[in-house]
Protein backbone atom coordinates (compact mmCIF):
# COMPACT_ATOMS: atom_id res chain seq x y z
CA UNK A 1 0.00 0.00 0.00
CA UNK A 2 1.22 3.50 -0.71
CA UNK A 3 1.48 6.00 2.08
CA UNK A 4 -0.93 8.60 0.74
CA UNK A 5 -4.03 8.89 2.89
CA UNK A 6 -6.85 6.46 2.20
CA UNK A 7 -9.38 9.08 3.18
CA UNK A 8 -8.85 12.78 3.31
CA UNK A 9 -11.15 15.65 3.95
CA UNK A 10 -10.33 19.28 3.41
CA UNK A 11 -12.38 22.26 4.48
CA UNK A 12 -15.50 20.18 4.27
CA UNK A 13 -18.65 22.08 5.23
CA UNK A 14 -22.37 21.52 5.20
CA UNK A 15 -25.09 24.01 5.96
CA UNK A 16 -28.65 22.79 6.16
CA UNK A 17 -31.55 25.04 5.39
CA UNK A 18 -34.70 24.65 7.39
CA UNK A 19 -38.11 26.23 7.00
CA UNK A 20 -40.09 26.68 3.83
CA UNK A 21 -37.98 29.50 2.41
CA UNK A 22 -34.92 27.41 3.12
CA UNK A 23 -35.90 25.21 0.23
CA UNK A 24 -35.63 28.06 -2.25
CA UNK A 25 -32.23 27.73 -3.94
CA UNK A 26 -31.29 31.41 -4.05
CA UNK A 27 -32.36 32.01 -0.50
CA UNK A 28 -30.08 29.31 0.76
CA UNK A 29 -27.04 31.43 0.03
CA UNK A 30 -28.16 34.48 1.96
CA UNK A 31 -26.74 34.80 5.44
CA UNK A 32 -30.19 35.13 6.93
CA UNK A 33 -31.65 33.15 9.76
CA UNK A 34 -35.22 33.56 10.89
CA UNK A 35 -36.67 30.88 13.10
CA UNK A 36 -39.39 28.89 11.39
CA UNK A 37 -39.10 30.63 8.05
CA UNK A 38 -35.56 30.22 6.92
CA UNK A 39 -33.05 28.87 9.32
CA UNK A 40 -29.55 27.77 8.57
CA UNK A 41 -27.82 25.05 10.51
CA UNK A 42 -24.07 24.91 10.08
CA UNK A 43 -23.62 21.25 10.80
CA UNK A 44 -20.04 20.97 9.59
CA UNK A 45 -17.81 24.05 9.34
CA UNK A 46 -14.57 23.48 7.52
CA UNK A 47 -13.30 20.09 8.60
CA UNK A 48 -9.88 18.82 7.51
CA UNK A 49 -8.16 15.58 8.43
CA UNK A 50 -6.67 12.52 6.82
CA UNK A 51 -6.85 8.81 7.60
CA UNK A 52 -3.82 6.66 6.82
CA UNK A 53 -4.09 3.19 5.35
CA UNK A 54 -4.28 0.44 7.92
CA UNK A 55 -5.25 2.50 10.93
CA UNK A 56 -8.29 2.51 13.13
CA UNK A 57 -9.47 6.08 13.25
CA UNK A 58 -11.97 7.24 15.85
CA UNK A 59 -14.29 10.09 14.97
CA UNK A 60 -15.49 11.51 18.23
CA UNK A 61 -17.82 14.24 19.25
CA UNK A 62 -20.85 15.00 21.37
CA UNK A 63 -24.40 14.75 20.00
CA UNK A 64 -24.95 17.09 17.12
CA UNK A 65 -21.25 17.62 16.47
CA UNK A 66 -21.64 16.84 12.79
CA UNK A 67 -20.24 13.30 12.70
CA UNK A 68 -23.13 11.75 10.81
CA UNK A 69 -23.32 14.71 8.45
CA UNK A 70 -19.62 14.34 7.63
CA UNK A 71 -19.95 10.62 7.03
CA UNK A 72 -22.99 11.10 4.80
CA UNK A 73 -21.00 13.54 2.71
CA UNK A 74 -18.22 10.96 2.42
CA UNK A 75 -20.76 8.42 1.23
CA UNK A 76 -22.25 10.76 -1.35
CA UNK A 77 -25.66 10.84 0.32
CA UNK A 78 -25.56 14.59 0.74
CA UNK A 79 -23.54 17.17 -1.12
CA UNK A 80 -20.99 19.26 0.70
CA UNK A 81 -21.73 22.99 0.78
CA UNK A 82 -18.00 23.58 0.48
CA UNK A 83 -14.72 21.73 0.56
CA UNK A 84 -13.78 18.37 -0.79
CA UNK A 85 -12.91 14.84 0.16
CA UNK A 86 -11.07 11.96 -1.42
CA UNK A 87 -11.58 8.30 -0.74
CA UNK A 88 -9.02 5.75 -1.90
CA UNK A 89 -7.29 8.47 -3.83
CA UNK A 90 -10.32 9.59 -5.84
CA UNK A 91 -12.60 12.53 -5.39
CA UNK A 92 -16.12 11.79 -4.20
CA UNK A 93 -18.13 10.39 -7.04
CA UNK A 94 -21.45 8.71 -6.37
CA UNK A 95 -21.24 6.45 -9.39
CA UNK A 96 -17.54 5.60 -9.26
CA UNK A 97 -17.61 1.80 -9.25
CA UNK A 98 -13.91 1.26 -8.63
CA UNK A 99 -14.09 3.41 -5.55
CA UNK A 100 -17.39 2.10 -4.24
CA UNK A 101 -16.44 -1.51 -4.61
CA UNK A 102 -13.70 -1.02 -2.04
CA UNK A 103 -15.73 0.75 0.63
CA UNK A 104 -18.05 -0.58 3.31
CA UNK A 105 -20.51 1.58 5.22
CA UNK A 106 -22.82 1.20 8.17
CA UNK A 107 -25.23 4.11 8.69
CA UNK A 108 -26.35 5.38 12.06
CA UNK A 109 -29.42 3.54 13.39
CA UNK A 110 -29.71 1.40 10.29
CA UNK A 111 -33.01 0.12 9.03
CA UNK A 112 -33.28 -2.64 6.51
CA UNK A 113 -35.76 -4.42 4.31
CA UNK A 114 -37.70 -6.36 6.88
CA UNK A 115 -39.03 -8.98 4.55
CA UNK A 116 -35.60 -10.54 4.05
CA UNK A 117 -33.97 -13.34 5.99
CA UNK A 118 -30.28 -12.94 6.85
CA UNK A 119 -28.91 -14.95 3.91
CA UNK A 120 -31.25 -13.26 1.42
CA UNK A 121 -30.35 -9.94 2.94
CA UNK A 122 -26.63 -10.37 2.43
CA UNK A 123 -27.21 -11.89 -0.98
CA UNK A 124 -29.12 -8.76 -1.95
CA UNK A 125 -26.27 -6.47 -0.94
CA UNK A 126 -23.68 -8.82 -2.40
CA UNK A 127 -25.58 -8.72 -5.67
CA UNK A 128 -24.71 -5.05 -6.01
CA UNK A 129 -21.04 -6.03 -6.26
CA UNK A 130 -19.32 -8.10 -8.89
CA UNK A 131 -19.47 -11.35 -6.93
CA UNK A 132 -20.65 -14.76 -8.07
CA UNK A 133 -23.62 -16.36 -6.35
CA UNK A 134 -21.31 -18.91 -4.81
CA UNK A 135 -18.97 -16.25 -3.44
CA UNK A 136 -21.90 -14.34 -2.02
CA UNK A 137 -23.23 -17.37 -0.23
CA UNK A 138 -19.87 -18.30 1.23
CA UNK A 139 -19.14 -14.77 2.33
CA UNK A 140 -22.63 -14.34 3.82
CA UNK A 141 -22.31 -17.50 5.91
CA UNK A 142 -18.90 -16.45 7.12
CA UNK A 143 -20.02 -12.96 8.07
CA UNK A 144 -23.17 -14.10 9.83
CA UNK A 145 -21.09 -16.37 12.01
CA UNK A 146 -18.56 -13.61 12.54
CA UNK A 147 -21.17 -11.14 13.83
CA UNK A 148 -22.85 -13.80 15.94
CA UNK A 149 -26.03 -14.30 13.96
CA UNK A 150 -25.36 -17.87 12.93
CA UNK A 151 -28.29 -18.96 15.08
CA UNK A 152 -30.87 -16.63 13.53
CA UNK A 153 -30.75 -17.69 9.88
CA UNK A 154 -34.42 -18.66 9.70
CA UNK A 155 -35.84 -15.36 10.94
CA UNK A 156 -36.86 -12.40 8.81
CA UNK A 157 -35.23 -9.15 9.90
CA UNK A 158 -38.64 -7.94 11.05
CA UNK A 159 -38.16 -10.21 14.07
CA UNK A 160 -34.64 -9.06 14.94
CA UNK A 161 -33.76 -7.23 18.14
CA UNK A 162 -32.03 -3.86 17.95
CA UNK A 163 -28.62 -5.38 18.60
CA UNK A 164 -29.20 -8.02 15.95
CA UNK A 165 -30.09 -5.36 13.39
CA UNK A 166 -26.87 -3.55 14.27
CA UNK A 167 -24.91 -6.77 13.78
CA UNK A 168 -26.41 -7.60 10.44
CA UNK A 169 -25.75 -4.01 9.45
CA UNK A 170 -22.08 -4.55 10.14
CA UNK A 171 -22.16 -7.77 8.13
CA UNK A 172 -23.69 -5.84 5.25
CA UNK A 173 -20.88 -3.30 5.41
CA UNK A 174 -18.31 -6.06 5.07
CA UNK A 175 -19.92 -8.13 2.32
CA UNK A 176 -17.50 -6.85 -0.32
CA UNK A 177 -14.38 -7.30 1.83
CA UNK A 178 -13.80 -3.53 1.72
CA UNK A 179 -10.40 -1.90 2.15
CA UNK A 180 -11.96 1.07 3.86
CA UNK A 181 -14.72 0.51 6.38
CA UNK A 182 -16.77 3.48 7.55
CA UNK A 183 -19.02 2.85 10.51
CA UNK A 184 -21.37 5.39 12.07
CA UNK A 185 -21.72 4.44 15.72
CA UNK A 186 -21.19 0.71 15.28
CA UNK A 187 -21.57 -0.03 18.97
CA UNK A 188 -24.82 1.75 19.59
CA UNK A 189 -27.61 -0.53 20.72
CA UNK A 190 -25.26 -3.26 21.84
CA UNK A 191 -24.82 -4.72 25.31
CA UNK A 192 -21.34 -4.72 26.90
CA UNK A 193 -20.55 -8.15 25.52
CA UNK A 194 -21.73 -7.16 22.06
CA UNK A 195 -19.59 -4.05 22.27
CA UNK A 196 -16.56 -6.10 23.02
CA UNK A 197 -17.33 -8.41 20.12
CA UNK A 198 -17.55 -5.51 17.71
CA UNK A 199 -14.36 -4.06 19.14
CA UNK A 200 -12.63 -7.36 18.49
CA UNK A 201 -14.09 -7.45 15.01
CA UNK A 202 -12.81 -3.98 14.21
CA UNK A 203 -9.42 -4.99 15.51
CA UNK A 204 -9.49 -8.09 13.28
CA UNK A 205 -10.20 -5.86 10.30
CA UNK A 206 -7.09 -3.91 11.10
CA UNK A 207 -5.11 -7.14 11.38
CA UNK A 208 -6.30 -8.01 7.91
CA UNK A 209 -4.84 -4.74 6.68
CA UNK A 210 -8.10 -2.86 6.33
CA UNK A 211 -8.68 0.70 7.42
CA UNK A 212 -11.52 1.47 9.79
CA UNK A 213 -13.04 4.90 10.31
CA UNK A 214 -15.77 4.95 12.90
CA UNK A 215 -17.70 7.48 14.90
CA UNK A 216 -18.70 7.09 18.49
CA UNK A 217 -19.30 8.79 21.74
CA UNK A 218 -18.57 5.72 23.76
CA UNK A 219 -15.14 6.57 24.97
CA UNK A 220 -13.87 3.23 26.18
CA UNK A 221 -14.48 1.75 22.77
CA UNK A 222 -12.39 4.39 21.13
CA UNK A 223 -9.66 4.36 23.75
CA UNK A 224 -9.07 0.68 23.47
CA UNK A 225 -8.75 0.22 19.75
CA UNK A 226 -8.12 3.47 17.93
CA UNK A 227 -4.71 4.42 16.64
CA UNK A 228 -5.78 8.01 16.22
CA UNK A 229 -8.84 10.02 17.05
CA UNK A 230 -10.34 13.26 15.89
CA UNK A 231 -12.55 15.17 18.25
CA UNK A 232 -15.19 17.30 16.62
CA UNK A 233 -17.36 19.81 18.41
CA UNK A 234 -20.01 21.91 16.71
CA UNK A 235 -18.75 21.05 13.28
CA UNK A 236 -15.14 21.99 13.93
CA UNK A 237 -12.11 19.83 14.55
CA UNK A 238 -10.86 20.36 18.09
CA UNK A 239 -8.21 17.70 18.45
CA UNK A 240 -6.47 15.19 16.28
CA UNK A 241 -3.80 12.72 17.17
CA UNK A 242 -2.75 9.37 18.54
CA UNK A 243 -4.56 8.39 21.70
CA UNK A 244 -1.24 8.28 23.56
CA UNK A 245 -0.61 11.94 22.87
CA UNK A 246 -4.08 13.09 23.76
CA UNK A 247 -4.07 11.21 27.04
CA UNK A 248 -0.68 11.59 28.70
CA UNK A 249 -0.17 8.67 30.99
CA UNK A 250 0.64 9.60 34.57
CA UNK A 251 -0.17 13.24 34.16
CA UNK A 252 -2.83 12.94 36.79
CA UNK A 253 -0.65 11.14 39.34
CA UNK A 254 -0.57 7.53 40.49
CA UNK A 255 -3.23 5.86 42.57
CA UNK A 256 -2.00 3.57 45.34
CA UNK A 257 -4.39 1.30 47.20
CA UNK A 258 -3.16 -0.03 50.54
CA UNK A 259 -4.94 -2.31 52.99
CA UNK A 260 -4.44 -3.05 56.67
CA UNK A 261 -3.27 0.44 57.72
CA UNK A 262 -4.08 1.77 61.17
CA UNK A 263 -5.21 5.37 61.52
CA UNK A 264 -1.86 6.69 62.96
CA UNK A 265 0.02 4.98 60.12
CA UNK A 266 -2.22 6.67 57.56
CA UNK A 267 -1.47 9.97 59.15
CA UNK A 268 2.25 9.28 59.10
CA UNK A 269 2.18 8.81 55.32
CA UNK A 270 1.24 12.46 55.01
CA UNK A 271 -0.93 12.23 51.95
CA UNK A 272 -4.67 12.78 51.82
CA UNK A 273 -6.30 9.36 52.00
CA UNK A 274 -9.74 8.17 51.05
CA UNK A 275 -11.08 5.19 52.95
CA UNK A 276 -12.43 2.46 50.71
CA UNK A 277 -13.82 -0.17 53.06
CA UNK A 278 -10.85 -1.55 54.94
CA UNK A 279 -8.36 -0.08 52.45
CA UNK A 280 -7.06 3.40 51.82
CA UNK A 281 -6.60 5.19 48.54
CA UNK A 282 -3.77 7.63 47.97
CA UNK A 283 -2.82 9.65 44.93
CA UNK A 284 0.89 10.31 44.46
CA UNK A 285 1.39 13.28 42.17
CA UNK A 286 5.05 12.88 41.23
CA UNK A 287 5.77 9.66 39.31
CA UNK A 288 9.30 9.59 40.80
CA UNK A 289 7.93 9.52 44.34
CA UNK A 290 5.79 6.41 43.88
CA UNK A 291 8.49 3.89 44.85
CA UNK A 292 9.30 5.71 48.05
CA UNK A 293 5.66 6.03 49.00
CA UNK A 294 4.96 2.35 48.46
CA UNK A 295 7.98 1.39 50.57
CA UNK A 296 6.86 3.70 53.39
CA UNK A 297 3.35 2.29 53.28
CA UNK A 298 4.63 -1.30 53.52
CA UNK A 299 6.99 -0.35 56.36
CA UNK A 300 4.03 1.13 58.21
CA UNK A 301 2.42 -2.34 58.19
CA UNK A 302 0.27 -1.89 55.10
CA UNK A 303 -0.59 -4.49 52.49
CA UNK A 304 -0.26 -3.36 48.89
CA UNK A 305 -3.43 -3.86 46.85
CA UNK A 306 -2.75 -1.94 43.66
CA UNK A 307 -0.69 0.77 41.98
CA UNK A 308 -2.40 2.47 39.03
CA UNK A 309 -1.02 5.36 37.02
CA UNK A 310 -3.84 7.84 36.50
CA UNK A 311 -4.28 9.31 33.08
CA UNK A 312 -6.41 12.01 31.82
CA UNK A 313 -9.15 10.02 30.21
CA UNK A 314 -10.57 10.82 26.87
CA UNK A 315 -13.71 11.61 28.74
CA UNK A 316 -12.03 14.52 30.49
CA UNK A 317 -10.81 15.91 27.18
CA UNK A 318 -14.21 15.41 25.74
CA UNK A 319 -15.87 17.35 28.50
CA UNK A 320 -13.25 20.09 28.36
CA UNK A 321 -13.64 20.52 24.63
CA UNK A 322 -17.38 20.40 24.72
CA UNK A 323 -17.43 23.09 27.39
CA UNK A 324 -14.79 25.22 25.76
CA UNK A 325 -16.63 25.41 22.46
CA UNK B 1 -27.66 -4.05 -15.47
CA UNK B 2 -27.03 -6.53 -12.71
CA UNK B 3 -27.63 -3.84 -10.10
CA UNK B 4 -30.95 -2.91 -11.69
CA UNK B 5 -32.09 -6.50 -11.64
CA UNK B 6 -31.07 -6.97 -8.02
CA UNK B 7 -33.14 -3.95 -6.98
CA UNK B 8 -36.06 -5.00 -9.18
CA UNK B 9 -36.09 -8.51 -7.80
CA UNK B 10 -35.98 -7.26 -4.25
CA UNK B 11 -38.79 -4.79 -4.87
CA UNK B 12 -40.89 -7.49 -6.42
CA UNK B 13 -40.21 -9.78 -3.51
CA UNK B 14 -41.03 -7.04 -1.03
CA UNK B 15 -44.39 -6.44 -2.69
CA UNK B 16 -45.24 -10.11 -3.05
CA UNK B 17 -44.36 -10.92 0.54
CA UNK B 18 -46.54 -8.09 1.70
CA UNK B 19 -49.76 -9.62 2.95
CA UNK B 20 -51.66 -6.51 2.01
CA UNK B 21 -50.85 -7.09 -1.62
CA UNK B 22 -52.10 -10.66 -1.58
CA UNK B 23 -55.31 -9.72 0.18
CA UNK B 24 -55.95 -6.78 -2.17
CA UNK B 25 -55.62 -9.01 -5.21
CA UNK B 26 -57.84 -11.66 -3.64
CA UNK B 27 -60.39 -9.01 -2.80
CA UNK B 28 -60.29 -7.63 -6.33
CA UNK B 29 -60.79 -11.00 -7.92
CA UNK B 30 -63.63 -11.72 -5.53
CA UNK B 31 -65.27 -8.40 -6.30
CA UNK B 32 -64.94 -9.05 -9.99
CA UNK B 33 -66.58 -12.47 -9.67
CA UNK B 34 -69.38 -11.10 -7.56
CA UNK B 35 -70.13 -8.21 -9.90
CA UNK B 36 -70.23 -10.47 -12.88
CA UNK B 37 -72.44 -12.97 -11.09
CA UNK B 38 -74.88 -10.28 -10.04
CA UNK B 39 -75.12 -8.71 -13.47
CA UNK B 40 -75.48 -12.13 -15.07
CA UNK B 41 -78.42 -12.94 -12.84
CA UNK B 42 -80.35 -9.73 -13.10
CA UNK B 43 -79.78 -7.96 -16.35
CA UNK B 44 -80.92 -8.22 -19.88
CA UNK B 45 -77.98 -7.55 -22.12
CA UNK B 46 -75.83 -9.19 -19.50
CA UNK B 47 -72.75 -10.18 -21.48
CA UNK B 48 -72.09 -6.76 -22.96
CA UNK B 49 -72.63 -4.97 -19.70
CA UNK B 50 -70.53 -7.50 -17.87
CA UNK B 51 -67.64 -6.90 -20.21
CA UNK B 52 -67.93 -3.17 -19.71
CA UNK B 53 -68.07 -3.43 -15.93
CA UNK B 54 -65.40 -6.11 -15.80
CA UNK B 55 -62.85 -4.15 -17.80
CA UNK B 56 -63.61 -1.00 -15.87
CA UNK B 57 -63.00 -2.83 -12.60
CA UNK B 58 -59.75 -4.39 -13.75
CA UNK B 59 -58.31 -1.18 -15.15
CA UNK B 60 -59.37 1.12 -12.34
CA UNK B 61 -58.33 -1.30 -9.71
CA UNK B 62 -54.92 -1.87 -11.27
CA UNK B 63 -54.34 1.84 -11.63
CA UNK B 64 -55.20 2.50 -8.01
CA UNK B 65 -52.99 -0.31 -6.82
CA UNK B 66 -49.98 0.87 -8.80
CA UNK B 67 -50.48 4.43 -7.61
CA UNK B 68 -50.51 3.17 -4.07
CA UNK B 69 -47.48 0.95 -4.47
CA UNK B 70 -45.54 3.34 -6.69
CA UNK B 71 -46.12 6.30 -4.42
CA UNK B 72 -44.99 4.34 -1.39
CA UNK B 73 -42.03 2.30 -2.44
CA UNK B 74 -39.28 4.80 -3.08
CA UNK B 75 -40.49 7.10 -0.38
CA UNK B 76 -40.42 4.28 2.14
CA UNK B 77 -36.80 3.53 1.29
CA UNK B 78 -35.90 7.15 1.86
CA UNK B 79 -38.01 7.63 4.96
CA UNK B 80 -36.80 4.46 6.60
CA UNK B 81 -33.28 5.11 5.44
CA UNK B 82 -32.80 1.75 3.76
CA UNK B 83 -31.54 3.79 0.87
CA UNK B 84 -28.53 4.87 2.95
CA UNK B 85 -27.06 1.41 2.68
CA UNK B 86 -27.88 0.99 -1.01
CA UNK B 87 -26.73 4.18 -2.70
CA UNK B 88 -23.18 4.06 -1.31
CA UNK B 89 -22.75 0.70 -3.02
CA UNK B 90 -21.55 0.58 -6.62
CA UNK B 91 -24.87 1.62 -8.12
CA UNK B 92 -26.01 4.78 -9.84
CA UNK B 93 -29.04 6.52 -8.45
CA UNK B 94 -30.88 6.13 -11.74
CA UNK B 95 -30.22 2.40 -11.63
CA UNK B 96 -31.82 2.23 -8.24
CA UNK B 97 -34.85 4.10 -9.50
CA UNK B 98 -35.18 2.01 -12.63
CA UNK B 99 -34.83 -1.15 -10.57
CA UNK B 100 -37.64 0.01 -8.31
CA UNK B 101 -39.79 0.73 -11.34
CA UNK B 102 -39.16 -2.64 -12.93
CA UNK B 103 -39.98 -4.32 -9.63
CA UNK B 104 -43.31 -2.52 -9.50
CA UNK B 105 -43.90 -3.37 -13.16
CA UNK B 106 -43.27 -7.04 -12.46
CA UNK B 107 -45.61 -7.01 -9.51
CA UNK B 108 -48.31 -5.29 -11.52
CA UNK B 109 -47.82 -7.84 -14.28
CA UNK B 110 -48.73 -10.52 -11.78
CA UNK B 111 -51.73 -8.55 -10.61
CA UNK B 112 -53.05 -7.71 -14.08
CA UNK B 113 -52.51 -11.28 -15.21
CA UNK B 114 -54.47 -12.65 -12.28
CA UNK B 115 -57.39 -10.27 -12.78
CA UNK B 116 -57.27 -10.50 -16.56
CA UNK B 117 -57.29 -14.26 -16.45
CA UNK B 118 -60.20 -14.27 -14.03
CA UNK B 119 -62.12 -11.96 -16.34
CA UNK B 120 -61.27 -13.75 -19.59
CA UNK B 121 -62.03 -17.16 -18.21
CA UNK B 122 -65.50 -16.06 -17.13
CA UNK B 123 -66.35 -15.07 -20.68
CA UNK B 124 -64.73 -18.11 -22.05
CA UNK B 125 -67.06 -20.20 -19.89
CA UNK B 126 -70.02 -18.04 -20.80
CA UNK B 127 -69.54 -17.70 -24.54
CA UNK B 128 -67.48 -20.81 -25.10
CA UNK B 129 -65.33 -18.75 -27.38
CA UNK B 130 -61.95 -17.19 -26.91
CA UNK B 131 -61.91 -13.45 -27.49
CA UNK B 132 -58.64 -12.03 -28.75
CA UNK B 133 -59.75 -8.43 -28.32
CA UNK B 134 -60.21 -9.17 -24.65
CA UNK B 135 -56.54 -10.15 -24.38
CA UNK B 136 -55.53 -7.01 -26.22
CA UNK B 137 -57.67 -4.96 -23.87
CA UNK B 138 -56.01 -6.49 -20.83
CA UNK B 139 -52.58 -5.84 -22.34
CA UNK B 140 -53.48 -2.19 -22.87
CA UNK B 141 -54.61 -1.99 -19.26
CA UNK B 142 -51.13 -3.14 -18.38
CA UNK B 143 -49.56 -0.47 -20.57
CA UNK B 144 -51.69 2.08 -18.76
CA UNK B 145 -50.37 0.70 -15.48
CA UNK B 146 -46.81 1.13 -16.73
CA UNK B 147 -47.52 4.79 -17.46
CA UNK B 148 -49.25 5.48 -14.17
CA UNK B 149 -46.54 3.70 -12.15
CA UNK B 150 -43.87 5.82 -13.78
CA UNK B 151 -45.77 8.98 -12.88
CA UNK B 152 -46.23 7.76 -9.31
CA UNK B 153 -42.54 7.03 -9.02
CA UNK B 154 -41.69 10.45 -10.40
CA UNK B 155 -43.77 12.16 -7.75
CA UNK B 156 -42.62 9.92 -4.95
CA UNK B 157 -38.97 10.66 -5.72
CA UNK B 158 -39.46 14.12 -4.29
CA UNK B 159 -42.66 14.23 -2.24
CA UNK B 160 -44.56 12.31 0.40
CA UNK B 161 -46.71 9.28 -0.45
CA UNK B 162 -49.92 11.15 0.23
CA UNK B 163 -49.04 14.07 -1.97
CA UNK B 164 -47.59 11.96 -4.74
CA UNK B 165 -50.59 9.65 -4.55
CA UNK B 166 -52.96 12.59 -4.91
CA UNK B 167 -50.93 14.14 -7.73
CA UNK B 168 -50.78 10.85 -9.58
CA UNK B 169 -54.50 10.27 -9.18
CA UNK B 170 -55.14 13.77 -10.44
CA UNK B 171 -53.02 13.19 -13.50
CA UNK B 172 -54.68 9.81 -13.93
CA UNK B 173 -58.15 11.37 -13.94
CA UNK B 174 -57.06 14.04 -16.42
CA UNK B 175 -55.37 11.38 -18.53
CA UNK B 176 -58.50 9.28 -18.78
CA UNK B 177 -60.38 12.22 -20.21
CA UNK B 178 -57.43 13.58 -22.14
CA UNK B 179 -59.10 13.09 -25.50
CA UNK B 180 -62.13 15.10 -24.43
CA UNK B 181 -60.15 17.76 -22.60
CA UNK B 182 -58.06 18.33 -25.70
CA UNK B 183 -61.23 19.38 -27.51
CA UNK B 184 -62.56 21.70 -24.84
CA UNK B 185 -63.76 25.01 -26.27
CA UNK B 186 -66.26 26.54 -23.92
CA UNK B 187 -68.81 28.94 -25.39
CA UNK B 188 -70.17 31.77 -23.29
CA UNK B 189 -73.91 31.96 -22.71
CA UNK B 190 -75.64 35.27 -22.10
CA UNK B 191 -74.07 37.09 -19.14
CA UNK B 192 -70.89 35.03 -19.13
CA UNK B 193 -67.47 36.33 -19.98
CA UNK B 194 -65.97 34.60 -22.97
CA UNK B 195 -62.42 35.63 -22.01
CA UNK B 196 -62.57 33.71 -18.71
CA UNK B 197 -63.93 30.66 -20.49
CA UNK B 198 -61.19 30.89 -23.06
CA UNK B 199 -58.56 30.79 -20.34
CA UNK B 200 -60.28 27.82 -18.71
CA UNK B 201 -60.47 26.02 -22.03
CA UNK B 202 -56.83 26.66 -22.70
CA UNK B 203 -55.93 25.37 -19.25
CA UNK B 204 -57.93 22.21 -19.85
CA UNK B 205 -56.23 21.68 -23.18
CA UNK B 206 -52.84 22.36 -21.60
CA UNK B 207 -53.52 19.79 -18.90
CA UNK B 208 -54.53 17.25 -21.47
CA UNK B 209 -51.26 17.91 -23.22
CA UNK B 210 -49.25 17.43 -20.04
CA UNK B 211 -51.06 14.32 -18.87
CA UNK B 212 -50.66 11.01 -20.66
CA UNK B 213 -53.54 10.24 -22.99
CA UNK B 214 -54.95 7.28 -21.12
CA UNK B 215 -58.04 7.10 -23.30
CA UNK B 216 -55.75 5.26 -25.71
CA UNK B 217 -55.75 2.26 -23.40
CA UNK B 218 -59.46 1.93 -23.09
CA UNK B 219 -60.78 -0.25 -25.89
CA UNK B 220 -63.90 -1.43 -24.06
CA UNK B 221 -66.28 -0.70 -26.99
CA UNK B 222 -64.33 -3.06 -29.21
CA UNK B 223 -64.54 -5.79 -26.59
CA UNK B 224 -68.21 -5.19 -25.96
CA UNK B 225 -69.13 -5.40 -29.64
CA UNK B 226 -66.43 -7.96 -30.26
CA UNK B 227 -64.89 -6.16 -33.20
CA UNK B 228 -61.22 -6.27 -34.13
CA UNK B 229 -59.01 -3.30 -33.29
CA UNK B 230 -57.54 -1.30 -36.20
CA UNK B 231 -54.28 -2.78 -37.40
CA UNK B 232 -51.27 -1.45 -35.53
CA UNK B 233 -53.36 0.15 -32.81
CA UNK B 234 -51.96 -1.92 -29.97
CA UNK B 235 -48.36 -1.43 -31.12
CA UNK B 236 -48.87 2.29 -31.42
CA UNK B 237 -50.55 2.66 -28.04
CA UNK B 238 -47.84 0.57 -26.44
CA UNK B 239 -45.08 2.65 -27.98
CA UNK B 240 -46.59 5.90 -26.86
CA UNK B 241 -47.13 4.54 -23.35
CA UNK B 242 -43.57 3.31 -23.05
CA UNK B 243 -42.26 6.65 -24.29
CA UNK B 244 -44.32 8.57 -21.78
CA UNK B 245 -43.16 6.28 -18.98
CA UNK B 246 -39.54 6.67 -20.08
CA UNK B 247 -39.91 10.43 -20.04
CA UNK B 248 -41.38 10.41 -16.56
CA UNK B 249 -38.64 8.09 -15.32
CA UNK B 250 -35.95 10.24 -16.93
CA UNK B 251 -37.27 13.27 -15.13
CA UNK B 252 -37.48 11.31 -11.88
CA UNK B 253 -33.86 10.20 -12.30
CA UNK B 254 -32.77 13.78 -12.89
CA UNK B 255 -34.49 15.03 -9.75
CA UNK B 256 -33.29 12.03 -7.80
CA UNK B 257 -29.66 12.48 -8.80
CA UNK B 258 -29.56 15.96 -7.35
CA UNK B 259 -31.19 15.54 -4.02
CA UNK B 260 -29.70 15.18 -0.54
CA UNK B 261 -30.73 12.22 1.57
CA UNK B 262 -31.13 13.71 4.99
N1 LIG C 1 -31.52 17.28 7.76
C1 LIG C 1 -31.12 18.21 8.60
N2 LIG C 1 -31.66 19.43 8.56
C2 LIG C 1 -31.24 20.39 9.40
N3 LIG C 1 -30.30 20.21 10.31
C3 LIG C 1 -29.70 19.02 10.40
C4 LIG C 1 -30.08 17.95 9.55
N4 LIG C 1 -29.33 16.88 9.86
C5 LIG C 1 -28.52 17.26 10.85
N5 LIG C 1 -28.75 18.54 11.19
C6 LIG C 1 -28.04 19.30 12.25
O1 LIG C 1 -26.67 19.21 12.03
C7 LIG C 1 -25.99 19.07 13.25
C8 LIG C 1 -25.11 17.86 13.21
O2 LIG C 1 -25.89 16.69 13.15
P1 LIG C 1 -25.23 15.25 13.03
O3 LIG C 1 -26.34 14.28 12.87
O4 LIG C 1 -24.20 15.28 11.98
O5 LIG C 1 -24.56 15.08 14.44
P2 LIG C 1 -23.80 13.83 15.08
O6 LIG C 1 -22.45 14.29 15.44
O7 LIG C 1 -23.89 12.67 14.19
O8 LIG C 1 -24.63 13.59 16.39
P3 LIG C 1 -25.02 12.24 17.16
O9 LIG C 1 -23.88 11.89 18.01
O10 LIG C 1 -26.20 12.64 17.96
O11 LIG C 1 -25.34 11.21 16.14
C9 LIG C 1 -27.05 19.04 14.32
O12 LIG C 1 -27.14 20.33 14.88
C10 LIG C 1 -28.31 18.70 13.59
O13 LIG C 1 -29.41 19.30 14.19
MG1 LIG D 1 -24.66 10.81 14.40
Amino acid sequence: MDSSPILSVSDLAKTFSLGFLGAVPGFRRLPISVKGIAQRVEAVRGLSFAVEPGEIFGFLGPNGAGKTTTIKMLMGLIRPSAGSATLLGHALEPGNRRQRERIGYLPEQPYFYEHLRPMEFLDFYGGLFPMTAQERRRRARELLDRVGLGHALDRPIRKFSKGMVQRIGIAQALINAPELVILDEPMSGLDPLGRKEIRDLIFDLKQQGRTVFFSSHILQDVEQICDRVAIVVKGRLRRLGPIGELVEVGAQGTEVLVGGLQAPAVEALRLPATALGAAHRFVVADPAAVDGFVRAALDAGGRLISVTPQRRSLEDIFVEEARGA
Amino acid sequence: MRQILVIALNTFREAIRNRIFASIVAFAVGLLGLTLAVSAASLHEEVRLMKDVGLFLVSTFSAFLCVFVGANLVYKDIERKTIYTILPKPIHRWQFLLGKYLGVAAMMAVQVTIMGTALASQFWLLEERFSFVMVQAVWLIYVEVLVVSAVALLFSSFSTPFLSGMLTLGLFAVGRFADRLAEVRLKADAGEDQAVLDVASAAARGLSWLAPDLSLYNVTPYVVYDTALPAGFVAQATTSGVLYAALALGLAALLFSRRDFI
